[in-house]
């Protein structure tokens, strides 16, 4: 709190350390939204400018991390609403590495952990997020990918519970049947 | 578990979040029944891929704070500046080009003479609102009995 107090009557040095102390914090919410390094970048340098701009309404009730994840995942999501919304992916778009992929672990040969397997499966992962709204995203990776609490997502975003409940079930369906869709048409 | 289907459960939780029993009792049912198969396929290579991007984070660059820095003093300095000089920074452009065409204007009425000549009394009389109504022409026009006895004075004169 007191870093925040400082920070808003103007000391550069309790914002720099603000933004020194929270930074990987804030990459690591912007990283669930974007992939390239640019944007996240872009994204956390609006998250500081604008919590700084926000500093009289922190009332120290919470802690400033969770206060800045919630800055964070809100300026994110408004980011994404702004940006085209990529188009729905098709079978035909799969690579000849995530075909394979898919094969070697429908098969239950999937313990080959690597580098390069690693980011097949993430371009999976976007492949099939693609067909959710950001915020039905969000819920899912934190919860499914992250294994976040129910709680835990309420309060980084700010949703009820419930509201938390009944996106992670919508965005666990869609996902599984896009997946689906991807084992029948291999 | 074993007759009933697992679709439902699949969508309502995470399979990491399965206990034992509860993933060997949805690994049961799967064998048998085809549909629940696919769908518990589906779900847990579903699992596997968002785990992988879950774990895809970005570290921020030494020259994060830099930069972070450097915006925010940008933007501390824009604000510093007084309300009146920043509308006028910001209505600078307009405003000039609203004088120069207002000086173009003045210049164009005051300076340039007047290029429209006003009608004579005689052009006026010639087209006046009566003549046109009553479809009366001017004095100096020829009736129809003066061009009939030019015709025939010219016929005498012929003869």
């Amino acid at each position: 709190m007191d870093l925040a107090r400082q920070a808003q009557a103007g000391d550069e040095s309790a914002f720099a350390e603000i933004v020194r102390r929270y930074s990987p914090r804030v990459f690591s919410v912007a990283s669930r939204f974007f992939r390239q390094r640019s944007l996240v970048e872009e994204a956390a340098q609006e998250v500081f400018l604008k919590a700084f701009t926000q500093l009289g309404s922190f009332e120290g009730r919470g802690s400033l991390e969770g206060w800045l994840t919630r800055i964070a995942t809100n300026t994110c999501l408004n980011t994404i609403r702004g940006a085209k919304r990529r188009p729905e992916f098709t079978v035909s778009d799969l690579t000849d590495d995530e075909q394979q992929w898919l094969d070697h672990h429908s098969a239950g040969d999937g313990e080959q952990r690597s580098v390069e397997n690693s980011l097949v499966a993430t371009d999976l992962a976007d492949r099939v997020l693609s067909v959710l709204l950001p915020e039905d995203q969000q819920a899912l990776l934190m919860i499914d990918g992250e294994d976040a609490s129910i709680k835990e997502v309420a309060e980084a975003t700010g949703w009820s519970e419930s509201k938390v409940k009944v996106r992670a079930f919508r965005a666990r369906k869609k996902v599984r049947e896009a997946m689906e869709k991807l084992l029948h048409r291999r | 578990m074993k007759d009933k289907h697992i679709i439902d459960v699949l969508d309502n939780t995470s399979i990491a979040s399965l206990s034992e029993s509860e993933l060997s009792a949805v690994q049961a049912h799967a064998q048998e029944c085809e549909s629940c198969r696919e769908a518990y396929e589906a779900a847990r290579l579903s699992a596997v891929v968002l785990q992988s991007r879950a774990q895809t984070k970005i570290e921020p660059s030494p020259f994060f704070q830099t930069r972070v820095m450097a915006a925010w003093r940008e933007q501390q300095a824009v604000e510093n500046v007084p309300a009146m000089l920043r509308l006028w920074r910001s209505a600078r452009a307009l405003v000039s080009s609203m004088a120069v065409t207002t000086a173009a204007l003045a210049a164009l009425t005051f300076l340039l003479p007047a290029q429209t000549t006003p009608l004579t009394d005689q052009t006026a009389s010639m087209i006046s609102a009566e003549s046109v109504i009553m479809g009366q022409g001017s004095d100096d026009q020829e009736t129809y009995d003066q061009v009939l006895s030019t015709i025939y004075e010219d016929d005498d004169d012929a003869r």
